[in-house]
């Protein structure tokens, strides 16, 4: 019922965009541009190869010599362009929907401008440092705020964020806690939302994302639990940071936030499908990360969600193809100016 | 012949270099600022002037907290005369590989002059 | 040599003089081989350290690339920008060095040590950084410290490559473990060089100057001494030869007297004249005295 709902009114609002982000995926490099790359013996070749795709018009002015982190940089501004020509272009819900997806860069801003005041540095110099893609209007004038008490009053209650941090966070956690658990915090309220969010969306919409969002949860959640291993994190304190969506949620949290060792949390994952794979994959292939089986699956169902129309996945779907493109793009530079041929394969392809 | 005897005064490391180095060995927990702000590390852009470089390696050489300059062999390169006519023991300056650059040791004022003493030529 | 041939200390020569020099050239020499064996002990050990700075140079390349390499994976793993955090997390120094001294050959050479620290400021004593790599339990108690700091740097990556990011921790903290060990090598091997040309120059001067000079100082005296001895010689010589000759004159007036006594009734003037002249002889024979 409801997919026939959005066949007859998605196309009213947002055909044009959704035609605009599948346009730029086609334009994501293929196997054969990584082959490519890898094949490059400076950065200089890289740019060469590069200018033959959809990043040639961020590179080609910039001067030599280049490193692997302009070259990245570059990238990133491309992403951030196309991005906002998109929202640009969105109507509700969908500017809302694409404004949740840059929450989690506003909420790193947000930590890293904490923590710069904190430790009382110059802020205008962290401002540059600031991922676009999460810049807010109040941010410019972060810099008259000189301690955490004025930031939360004065910066923090204009953006979106606040919610989270009213929810989450006391005023007198910004100085006390540690700033990685507020990060934290934020992000589980964040997802948590966003899951919400999409919800009261519906139709294939609400389908497709919540299955992201639920991987992304679970995938925190083990990380968390993996990640606070044999740190001075208490088991409370670990439990307070897992969202409480996605499929582990709840038997499989309690266990995690009991687990003392990776064998322990191992033997949790191997009752859900899913992980037991990913940890399968893991071990299977030699060089490979739990970490790096997540972002294999992540490309998976981001490229799934390519495979159905009238719905916005496919906004967050490209998102987070083109970062995975940038990382493998940084990574594949690293590897070349480090040459360090061994392991310049260990990029995840896309198409 | 040998005797020991024990300085309870703890010194610093201190690191000049591009942002990854830095941004490593302040995770192996070098890093420190003190009341001053004064940092005991440099981060070396591509646009940092080198008399700001320059300033830095004098700063570091001659405090008395550090006891060991790491210092990047591109960013050495830029104040090679600073480095080279740098011959107190202490604080020891170490030049290191930078990722973007391949390692020439035959540059390091360390090893050239430890070739010319072993009479590896210069 | 040549060139100090006829430099010497401006002396009066005499035996005295000659006895002090001579105590001087002794001590010169004694100072000259001792300062000769210690130049050749730090020589030694210099040699010894400059292959190991040239060792761990290499190694330093190899454990450094490591460490970038691993940051590299960290960086794909969760972005670039956690870089940013933890520059901006940088507090308290967590890895300090702390050094005690050792004694070579009278020179002060320091030993550096690891020192961590956690976060209540308490001072962790790791083993003298060489014995890291070499010591089983050493490691196993560093290992197990570490996780007690940065507690910051810990928990980064709490939700994303925090496996990653300890990874790069560790390998940075390795490769400052090896830089540490190599300051104390090149910081060595910079004490000792400056020793071992302090010592020559020592052995040099020594050797070229001081006892060259010491040394024609002592021929001077003795040549100088041997020369007055030789005219004291020849003086004594030519009194002995006057006083034989005097002695002789002497004896031949004597048995003049005798004969002229013998035949003084005869004749009485001759033996008035041949008084006159003895006479006159005993006065110049006093007057020569005087004279020498």
């Amino acid at each position: 019922m409801e997919d026939i709902r959005d066949l007859i009114g998605f196309n009213v609002d947002d055909g044009y965009i959704e035609a605009l982000v599948r346009g730029y995926k086609s334009s994501l490099l293929s196997s054969v541009d990584y082959v490519n790359l890898t094949q490059c013996e400076t950065l200089e070749d890289v740019r060469m190869h590069l200018n033959g795709t959809e990043y040639s018009v961020v590179l080609q002015d910039e001067p030599s010599p280049l490193t692997a982190s302009i070259i990245a940089e570059k990238c990133s501004v491309k992403l951030v362009s196309d991005f906002q020509y998109i929202r640009s272009q969105s109507t509700n819900p969908l500017t809302k929907f694409l404004d949740y997806l840059t929450y989690p860069y506003m909420i790193d801003n947000l930590v890293l401008l904490v923590t710069g005041t904190l430790h009382e540095r110059d802020i205008g110099e962290l401002l540059e440092k600031c991922n676009t893609l999460g810049s807010f209007p109040a941010m410019s004038t972060l810099s008259i705020v000189s301690t955490p008490e004025e930031l939360y009053r004065e910066i923090l209650v204009d953006t979106p964020l606040a919610p989270y941090f009213a929810e989450c966070v006391s005023f007198d956690d910004l100085t006390e806690t540690n700033i990685e658990i507020i990060r934290n915090i934020l992000y589980k309220a964040y997802l948590e939302d966003f899951y919400q969010f999409c919800c009261s969306l519906g139709g294939t919409t609400e389908k497709i994302m919540c299955e992201i969002l639920q991987f992304e949860a679970d995938r925190r959640i083990i990380n968390i639990t993996l990640n606070s291993l044999g740190s001075k994190l208490s088991r409370e304190a670990r439990e307070n940071l897992y969202p409480s969506i996605g499929s582990l949620v709840p038997e499989g949290t309690l266990k995690l936030s009991r687990a003392e060792d990776v064998q322990s949390v191992n033997s949790v994952l191997e009752s859900y499908d899913l992980f037991r794979r990913l940890l399968q994959y893991s071990t299977d292939s030699p060089g490979k990360s739990l970490e790096d089986s997540f972002i294999e699956y992540e490309v998976q169902l981001s490229k799934k969600t390519f495979e159905q129309q009238f719905h916005y996945g496919v906004f967050y779907g490209f998102l987070k193809l083109r970062e995975q493109e940038i990382r493998n793009i940084l990574w594949i530079c690293e590897c070349i100016s480090q040459r360090h041929r061994t392991g310049i394969g260990n990029y995840v392809t896309i198409f | 012949m040998q005797s020991q005897t024990k300085t309870k005064r703890t010194k610093l490391l201190s690191v000049i270099g591009d942002e990854d180095t830095v941004c490593g060995f302040l995770l192996a927990g070098i890093g420190e600022v003190n009341q001053h702000k004064e940092s005991n590390y440099f981060v070396v852009k591509k646009d940092t002037p080198v008399s700001a470089i320059e300033e830095t390696f004098k700063r570091f050489t001659s405090s008395e907290d550090i006891a060991v300059v790491i210092i990047n062999q591109h960013v050495a390169e830029k104040i090679r005369d600073l480095v080279y006519s740098y011959r107190a023991p202490i604080p020891a300056v170490l030049e290191i590989p930078s990722k973007d650059q391949p390692y020439d040791l035959s540059q390091d004022s360390t090893v050239k002059r430890v070739r010319q003493m072993l009479g590896l030529g210069a | 040599m040549a060139s100090a041939a006829g430099d010497r200390l401006n002396v009066v020569p005499s035996r005295m003089t000659l006895t002090q020099i001579k105590g001087r050239l002794a001590g010169a020499n004694k100072g000259h081989s001792m300062l000769k064996k210690k130049s050749d002990a730090l020589t030694v050990r210099l040699r010894s350290i400059l292959k190991q700075v040239l060792e761990k140079k290499n190694l330093t390349g190899d454990v450094c690339r490591e460490a970038l390499i691993s940051l590299a994976v960290a960086k794909y793993i969760v972005g670039e920008d956690f870089k940013l955090h933890i520059m901006e997390n940088v507090d308290k120094s967590s890895l300090k060095v702390s050094f005690h001294s050792e004694n070579i050959a009278g020179v002060t050479i320091p030993v550096f040590e690891k020192v961590s620290v956690d976060d209540d400021g308490t001072e962790y004593y790791g083993e003298s950084v060489k014995d890291i790599s070499g010591n089983g339990v050493s490691k196993e108690i560093s290992e197990g410290l570490s996780n007690k700091f940065h507690s910051y740097v810990s928990l980064s990556g709490l939700s994303k490559g925090g496996q990653q990011i300890a990874t790069c921790g560790e390998n940075f903290r390795k490769a400052a473990d090896t830089l540490i060990s190599l300051a104390e090598l090149q910081t060595s091997f910079t004490l000792l060089d400056e020793a071992v040309k302090i010592t020559n120059r020592r052995v040099n001067a020594l050797e070229n100057v001081v006892i060259p000079r010491l040394e024609n100082t002592v021929a001077y005296i003795i040549s100088e001494l041997d020369e007055l001895e030789r005219e004291e010689f020849f003086r004594l010589k030519l009194v002995q030869n006057w006083k034989e000759r005097e002695s002789k004159n002497a004896q031949q007036l004597r048995e003049q007297l005798e004969r002229t006594r013998q035949g003084f009734s005869s004749f009485e003037m001759d033996s008035y004249e041949t008084k006159e002249r003895l006479v006159e002889g005993l006065a110049s024979n006093d007057d020569s005295d005087i004279i020498f």
